[in-house]
């Protein structure tokens, strides 16, 4: 037994020894450009399983990285279309928004050396369709979707919008499409794709046969899995394991030369604390927005190299009614409690290194909002915090004051009872300080957390909570703007232009305000069907609207708006630098890694 | 037909029931559990900037994958499926069959989780009679000690205090992933030794925790045994301590094994808040993502797993019992 022991030792001995030698392939720090490591914070848990496919939710397709688009849109305040080069080198929108003409990279190749074509753009189109997009819809009717794809020649392509529903955001539709290899894709696509696609544009039970027979092309699209990977970006993946994925430059990328790191490794999450973790450990070299306590975000600044790089994020939060239950139907007692909320404090407390106070309600973030609405934002009530006309609105409302707590008009005891998900900590800590600010003003609060944000959705869709917080003002395009206000949430649906307008309780509508709100100044409006409006008007068009709906929202208060969210990138300059504090080029369209651009651009360099 | 035979052939048809009694107890609950993915997939498209328009769309064919029919056609889909071994297709990694989901993860949770058990159970039962020997001495209460304190403090905790000692304030240890994508993966030294670097802090988690239940056992289990009469007639004969030491160990170590065989079965479900702290990308991580993602089939297929391992193990356990225990077999053999 002790032989047997002895010679099985020496045996395992010999064969780590003997492997030990040559075969040992770790592709070191990164040879000579460097090894930048990031995540992917749109996507938490890597699976080593998943297909190259950027469509795959899981997939092991990084944007930017080894996946690219045909321009990287822009976080404009008001311009939708603005963008930087992708697979397209330039492109030209023609003044009336009907078409955008695409010049594609001259130098661009996959990284099997096979150069990128029309071919390949049109044949990602297609694939944009099986998937939706703004521009590629099969939706009939759908404002801003594409007429026509025409290629002109190997390099140059043209995309033409349906002006039957035009949307001023055509062009950025068109422009945040991932292109794909069609050698490697062409098979996932029937020969028949395009004239199907002309049938369901029509009309009729061969049309909608059509468009369902496209949508479910899209799960195949979902599923596909390439044998490797072939990526006209500046990387391409090289392995996967369910903690990392490593991706090696990609020397046929057409700006390879300007590229600085050789590898790129992105590491896996499931939760915040983990990001936290790298990024105190100052394992990142870049990590887009995460929410962080005051206490986290000191360390992160602490550890040596690191810099958070602040811009603007189109995104804001609000204190949401449900105005199907009392007494939030009365405009009054919104108002009396706006009166009551220190939105200073609540950010303090809550956000203060991703939040800006909001400056008062108008539905847009603030640093769009003058671009929009102009002078407008001045005259709008501030709501700043004032409990005398907090108490004159609660009288308006009927409410009466017991023993220093406000009740009910009919003298039963009123609790705002606020909802948040589990984990949403920002959310959580606001809804604890607004309580305590209530509760000091007479007005009894409590604070009730959900498991998780998909039951939250399904409860707070349901009718079930007095009062949620919600995302809102997500820009830059004014009508993704308001429809969080007056959209599905509300009771307006709109489909192909077509408005309308469901009971409060039924189909999503949880806030359940009035479908006609009477503005002072402006008389009745509908503010659904205006907010349908800024889906198809340009830009000047817009304007007017959009000042109607900040009056309205600002005198109806569907929502508190509370705090703007601040776009905070991590960066570490211990072994990169030229991180660029362009407000526009920190966010860069539908899940984009923005450290991808700046990489393939060629902003970006090493300090090695 | 054996008594062994007999006896397994009882054992798989109890738990072939047990199992689909389980199946369908976990396909109803797991149906059932309240939140509406769609419209958190949805929010989440609209907050990284896609259009409404489009993320309903996006949406809408993603959750093509799900079954559909009335429950009742999902149950007798499921369970026909269950038959031929086809757990249905994951939502979250679309078109993914949810057996290959499960192959991929439950490998980073066994061999973890065995080697921290295994280890705790060699070094708890060489400790264990130790501490039963040396009850009366300063070292074998500090033994019991050790075992107590070990045994009563949480995993998590444990898992927590280990990455801030050897992650943080002496960093030695990677404290996540399960190995460093930068080595080739084979069979090299390379990538052997930083995938045992990244098992060390969860391994020793394991271990650590287990170890306290395998020595306060094996320590009352000694020291029931040095009461027994052959014991004292082996002392009596002048026996070298030695084979009295292997009288002692043989004896008290039987129903140790049962507990080992049931924990080695409980190892696929017990690992949840381990992995989850070192990002370590077993079944107890996995299954997390599936209840976050609403995947349904995935989350079935995650708890069907780890109750055919505790049923399995139960088997195993009983027929491991037989074989090695020969009072157990003259029992049968009896009746």
């Amino acid at each position: 037994m002790k032989r047997l022991a002895a010679a099985v030792t020496l045996l395992g001995l010999a064969t780590v020894t003997a492997c030990s030698g040559g075969s040992t392939t770790q592709s070191g720090s990164g040879g000579g450009g460097g090894l930048f490591t990031t995540i992917d914070v749109n996507r938490p848990g890597l699976d080593a399983a998943a297909p190259p496919n950027p469509y795959n939710p899981k997939g092991n397709s990084f944007s930017a990285f080894n996946a690219m688009k045909i321009g990287w849109v822009k976080n404009h305040l008001t311009d939708p279309n603005q963008a930087l080069p992708g697979i397209a080198e330039s492109w030209e929108i023609a003044p009336d928004n009907s078409a955008i003409t695409l010049k594609l990279q001259p130098n661009a190749k996959w990284s099997d050396g096979q150069p990128v074509t029309t071919e390949d753009v049109r044949m990602s189109i297609g694939i944009a369709y099986t998937q939706g997009s703004t521009a590629f819809s099969v939706t009939p009717g759908a404002a801003g979707a594409a007429a026509e794809v025409t290629v002109v020649d190997d390099k140059t392509l043209k995309i033409t919008q349906n002006m039957d529903n035009p949307s001023p955001k055509f062009a950025r539709g068109v422009l945040d499409t991932t292109v794909l290899p069609s050698h490697v894709w062409k098979d996932v696509l029937p020969a028949d794709f395009w004239d199907k696609l002309k049938t369901a544009r029509g009309e009729g039970a061969e049309a909608e046969k059509a468009r369902e027979e496209i949508t479910a092309l899209g799960q195949k699209v979902l599923a596909f899995a390439p044998a490797k990977d072939v990526s006209a970006g500046p990387f391409v993946l090289e392995r996967v394991n369910p903690g990392e994925a490593l991706l090696v430059k990609n020397k046929h990328f057409y700006n390879a030369a300007n590229v600085a790191p050789a590898q790129v490794k992105f590491l896996n999450f499931t939760g915040n604390e983990q990001i936290w973790n790298y990024l105190t450990a100052g394992k990142l070299d870049h990590s887009g927005f995460v929410a962080a306590p005051t206490d986290v975000m000191n360390r992160i600044k602490q550890a040596p190299g690191n810099e958070v790089i602040k811009g603007y994020s189109p995104v804001a939060v609000g204190m949401g009614f449900n105005q199907s239950k009392k007494p939030y139907d009365n405009v009054h007692v919104r108002r009396g409690l706006a009166y009551l909320i220190n939105r200073d404090e609540v950010t303090k407390v809550a956000s203060p290194e991703g939040g800006t106070p909001a400056t008062t309600t108008t539905g847009i973030h603030q640093k769009a909002a003058p671009a929009w609405i102009g002078d407008t934002v001045g005259q709008l009530e501030p709501y700043k915090p004032d409990p005398a006309k907090a108490e004159e609105e609660f009288k308006q409302a009927g409410l009466t004051k017991k023993d220093g707590k406000w009740t009910l008009s009919d003298g039963s005891p009123w609790k705002v009872s606020m909802t948040a998900p589990s984990g949403f900590s920002d959310w959580i800590s606001a809804q604890e300080n607004i309580k305590s600010q209530l509760i000091k003003n007479g007005v009894d609060a409590e604070v009730v957390t959900v498991a998780d944000y998909p039951l939250y959705l399904e409860e707070l869709a349901a009718g079930k909570y007095d009062v949620g917080f919600w995302l809102m003002a997500l820009g830059p395009a004014p009508y993704d703007i308001y429809q969080r206000l007056y959209g599905a949430s509300n009771g307006w649906t709109n489909v192909a232009g077509k408005v309308t307008h469901a009971a409060p309780g039924k189909g999503g509508n949880w806030m359940g305000g009035p479908e006609e709100i009477e503005v002072e100044g402006i008389g009745k409006i509908n503010p659904g069907e205006l907010t349908a409006k800024l889906n198809t008007a340009t830009a000047e068009e817009a304007k007017p609207i959009m000042t109607q709906l900040a009056k309205a929202a600002n005198q109806d208060l569907p929502v508190i708006q509370l705090w703007d969210y601040v776009n905070n990138q991590f960066v570490s300059n211990s072994r990169f630098t030229g991180w660029p504090h362009d407000d526009e080029i920190l966010r860069l369209g539908t899940g984009v890694l923005a450290s991808g651009v700046w990489i393939q651009l060629g902003m970006v360099k090493s300090k090695q | 037909m054996t008594i062994i035979a007999r006896r397994l052939a009882g054992h798989l048809a109890r738990g072939l029931v047990m199992i689909l009694v389980v199946a369908t107890i976990s396909f109803f609950i797991v149906n059932n559990i309240p939140g509406d993915p769609m419209a958190a997939r949805y929010e989440k498209l609209i907050e990284q900037g896609m259009s409404p328009e489009a993320a309903a769309q996006g949406v809408k064919v993603l959750y093509g994958f799900l079954p559909t029919g009335t429950l009742w056609e999902q149950y007798t889909d499921y369970m026909s499926g269950l038959v031929r071994l086809d757990l249905g297709v994951s939502v979250s990694r679309p078109g993914t069959p949810v057996l290959d989901v499960l192959g991929e993860a439950t490998k980073w949770t066994v061999l973890p989780v065995l080697a921290g058990t295994l280890l705790s159970f060699l070094v708890g039962i060489v400790l264990g009679v130790y501490a039963a020997i040396k009850r009366t001495g300063k070292l074998g209460d500090a033994l019991a000690i050790s075992g107590s304190l070990l045994h009563g403090i949480p995993q998590y905790v444990l898992a927590m205090l280990l990455v801030v000692i050897f992650a943080t304030l002496i960093p030695i240890l990677p404290a996540d992933g399960p190995v460093d994508i930068l080595f080739e993966p084979g069979f090299n030294a390379g990538y052997i030794g930083s995938l045992v670097e990244h098992a060390v802090l969860p391994v020793a988690t394991y271990a650590l925790s287990a170890y306290g239940g395998w020595i306060l056992a094996m320590k009352s289990s000694v020291v029931t045994v040095l009461g027994d009469d052959f014991i004292l007639a082996a002392e009596l004969r002048g026996m070298k301590r030695s084979i009295i030491f292997r009288y002692i160990a043989r004896n008290a170590i039987l129903p140790l094994f049962t507990i080992l065989a049931l924990s080695l079965g409980l190892l696929l479900g017990g690992a949840v808040f381990i992995e989850k702290i070192f990002n370590y990308p077993g079944l107890g991580l996995l299954l997390i993502n599936s209840i976050n993602d609403r995947d349904y089939a995935l989350m079935g297929g995650a708890f069907l797993l780890i109750t055919v391992a505790v049923i399995v193990a139960n088997i195993v356990a009983d027929l491991f019992y037989t074989v090695i225990d020969p009072r157990v077999r003259s029992g049968e053999e009896a009746r």
